[in-house]
């Protein structure tokens, strides 16, 4: 039997995403994890009307993408896609302009400089209202496909071992103050990364009864990871950004094998 | 009344036994109904609310509404005494991925029971959902439980359609079939790989996760979402271009996952420190599982004959072959083997139905094959088969066709009580294998 899996794994050949070594495929980045990337003006209010999440803004062509849930409704009003090379011609006569995908950097006592994690990083995941697919999506980066010890990452059950906290979900009443209190308990330095549209802005929970308040109104907030789900290589990218490996430009907001 | 489908049966129950359990409980205008499983008949009754009801049915209805609020699923006598310590687990907490607790009594090694604490991540869903266009709510409820997703918008639409008389073509009912099947193999195998690691089988829960991210990505490929997210619409689906040739691609892209499946089930089956981890391991015996309402994979490997693709066989499921995969051994070991043996029917089932799938001009029979439409309250509801089991949605429209009521009736949640029953008597290491098995989502019980 030991001899079958190690022929196998030679025949499978290596699975692991090149990435950050060269570009995400097209197959690691979905369809559906691309915002809107355009529109022609006279189309801005119909989309304003359209959209669940008010994740275009007002009489302005920004669309913010913490708030977008990647529902491609307003596709039906005229929103333009990145899929479809018909499209990008049209985006030649619209005009958008993007919110910053990253609304803040590696901030306070982490100059641009520091190399404090480069070499070993570990990444506590909690969740405090999501619908499952955020999670799914971060421990999938522990599958053979992403493989991310070979980055230096590694996931840790403890808050006291733990460099980064990945919080993904919908701030729910009932998990505020275990989201505090886990803050708390993890040692200097530490980041925090918010995951999906649900931490970051509420996303379609917004709403509800329970909900609290974004990530960033309870605890400092570092890096955002946009999506609904974000797809594991888009995390990556937010957890190399932690890590100082990768530049903030090289995530290009809205582009194919951007986030 | 609308036409009844000769699945579903309009009758009082005056009481309900182990072989008629009670499956949901809801309010339309001011009447309670009660939707009941045959388990004998394999059929579902609509009935009034029978007189007489079991303690579980009972905790399960009263903890329905409340936001914000944690909720101990607490049934049956205390336990007390000497040497007795109890302690919380969670929400935070290592091996449960989700915010969801436990409440553990125990008595040296063993454990004594199981309180599972719940609704840390209420979001109110159906509550949240009324008033709204049934457009609108389809993204939230496609949102209550990520990894069931498919079943939940599929459900939700089917029985907006219901209620509506629309025409859907059959192509659209044949192609949520194919989406439901891919969400039941990558579910099962993220429950073969959490079990695999927890018993630190590095090869296998390398190779299961390969084939769950291998399956994402056909997702990905063939419905534009790794979660299946947001290709349902009212009345007909997103996909509709499927061709011949790219069906063709999906019918190979599933056979290779077969294939590799299949060296992987041979390669656990031949793992003696695997099979003695899963065998006798948190047994849920037959009468509690029945007396509890246990629904899906975790009921059938207790020999419960149940699954709504064939007790309530909307169309695909009544044209194409389906086997209920069941199991008697009551343990661990046998709800690993009835979610093997499923992922291996759903990859047939697949091949089927990619196969035959009707061309986009064939209308489907309205709702005489569908489920039930009840006029005059403008009510309707359906049952699909999720990966973790039968899931119930109840929706009802006012006039202007929103949405005046919203119930669902998740699997998870009437599967926590059968799982802490299972872990009675069991040693506190059996734990993570038990929650694995019974593939629990805190989100889908919290909606
Ligand atoms: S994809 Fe959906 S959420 Fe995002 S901008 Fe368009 S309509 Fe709004
Ligand atoms: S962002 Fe989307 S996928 Fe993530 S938890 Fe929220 S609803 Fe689920």
């Amino acid at each position: 039997m030991v001899k079958f899996w190690i022929l196998h794994g030679i025949k499978n050949g290596i699975l692991t995403t090149k990435y950050p070594k060269k570009k995400p495929t097209e197959e690691e980045i979905p369809a559906r994890s691309v915002p809107p990337f355009a529109a022609p003006e006279s189309n801005w209010i119909q989309g304003q009307e359209t959209c669940p999440t008010d994740a275009i803004e007002n009489n302005t062509n920004s669309l913010d993408l913490g708030r977008c849930i990647y529902c491609r409704r307003c596709s039906d009003a005229g929103f333009i896609f990145d899929d479809n090379p018909e499209d990008r011609h049209k985006s030649l006569q619209a005009k958008i302009s993007q919110n910053e995908l990253i609304r803040k950097e590696v901030a306070g006592i982490f100059s641009k400089k520091t190399n404090i994690f480069r070499k070993s990083f570990h990444i506590l995941m909690i969740d405090v209202g999501s619908c499952n697919a955020c999670n799914l999506e971060v421990l999938n980066l522990s599958n053979p496909y992403y493989d991310l010890t070979r980055l230096g990452i590694f996931f840790t059950n403890s808050p006291k071992h733990a460099d980064v906290l990945v919080v993904v979900g919908a701030l729910n009443k009932a998990m505020v103050d275990v989201l505090k209190q886990t803050y708390d308990s993890m040692p200097e330095p530490k980041l925090v990364i918010s995951i999906g549209a649900c931490a970051i802005s509420g996303g379609i929970f917004k709403e509800t009864e329970s909900f609290v308040s974004s990530i960033d109104k309870v605890i400092p907030v570092d890096v955002t990871v946009p999506g609904c789900p974000p797809s594991p290589i888009q995390i990556l990218q937010g957890l190399l950004l932690c890590m100082n490996k990768i530049e903030k430009d090289e995530r290009i907001p809205g582009s194919k094998g951007g986030l | 009344m609308g036409l009844i489908p000769s699945f579903i049966e309009r009758k009082d129950v005056a009481e309900s036994s182990d072989s008629i359990q009670i499956s949901a409980i809801f309010e339309i205008e001011g009447r309670t109904l009660a939707l009941l499983s045959d388990i004998e008949k394999k059929r579902t009754i609509l009935s009034t609310v029978p007189s007489k009801l079991s303690e579980e049915a009972d905790i399960l209805l009263k903890s329905e509404e409340k936001t914000g609020a944690q909720i101990n699923l607490d049934t049956g006598s205390k336990v007390e005494g000497y040497g007795v310590f109890s302690f919380s687990y969670g929400p935070v907490s290592a091996g449960v991925t989700e915010a969801g607790g436990f409440k553990l009594i125990t008595y040296g090694e063993r454990i004594v029971k199981v309180v599972p604490q719940i609704n840390f991540k209420k979001r109110g869903v159906e509550h949240k959902a009324i008033g709204m266009k049934p457009e609108d709510a389809l993204l939230l409820v496609e949102r209550s439980a990520g990894n069931f997703s498919a079943s939940y918008s599929t459900c939700f639409v089917t029985t907006i359609e219901n209620i509506l008389g629309l025409q859907v073509s059959s192509r659209s009912r044949w192609m949520r079939a194919v989406a439901i099947e891919l969400e039941r193999i990558y579910n099962h195998l993220h429950v073969f790989a959490r079990l695999s690691e927890t018993a630190t089988q590095n090869v296998a829960a390398a190779e299961a996760n390969v084939l769950k991210e291998r399956v994402l990505r056909i997702n990905a490929k063939y419905f534009g979402h790794r979660y299946l997210f947001g290709f349902n619409r009212i009345g007909s689906v997103y996909q509709n271009h499927f061709t011949k040739d790219r069906r063709k691609d999906l019918v190979n892209d599933i056979k290779n996952i077969t294939r590799d499946f299949s060296h992987l089930v041979t390669y656990f089956l031949s793992s003696r420190i695997f099979l003695d981890r899963l065998q006798n391991t948190a047994r849920l015996p037959h009468l509690d599982a029945l007396k509890l309402g246990a629904v899906g994979p975790s009921a059938r490997a207790s020999a419960i004959d149940w699954d709504d693709r064939i007790t309530y066989p909307i169309e695909p499921y009544n044209d194409i072959f389906v086997e209920i995969e069941t199991e008697d051994e009551e343990d661990t070991m046998s709800r690993t083997m009835v979610r093997i043996r499923e992922i291996q029917s759903s990859m047939l089932m697949l091949e089927q139905l990619l196969d035959r799938m009707p061309s986009d001009e064939t209308m489907s029979d309205k709702t005489s094959d569908n489920g039930l439409n009840y006029m005059q309250d403008n009510f309707s509801f359906c049952r699909i088969e999720s990966p973790s089991g039968d899931l119930i949605q109840v929706v009802q429209l006012d006039k202007e066709g929103y949405i005046k009521f919203l119930h669902i009736r998740p699997p998870s949640l009437v599967n926590w009580l059968p799982f802490a029953k299972s872990l009675e008597g069991n040693v506190f290491t059996d734990f993570q294998f038990a929650y694995e098995s019974f593939g629990l989502s805190y989100a889908d019980s919290d909606r």
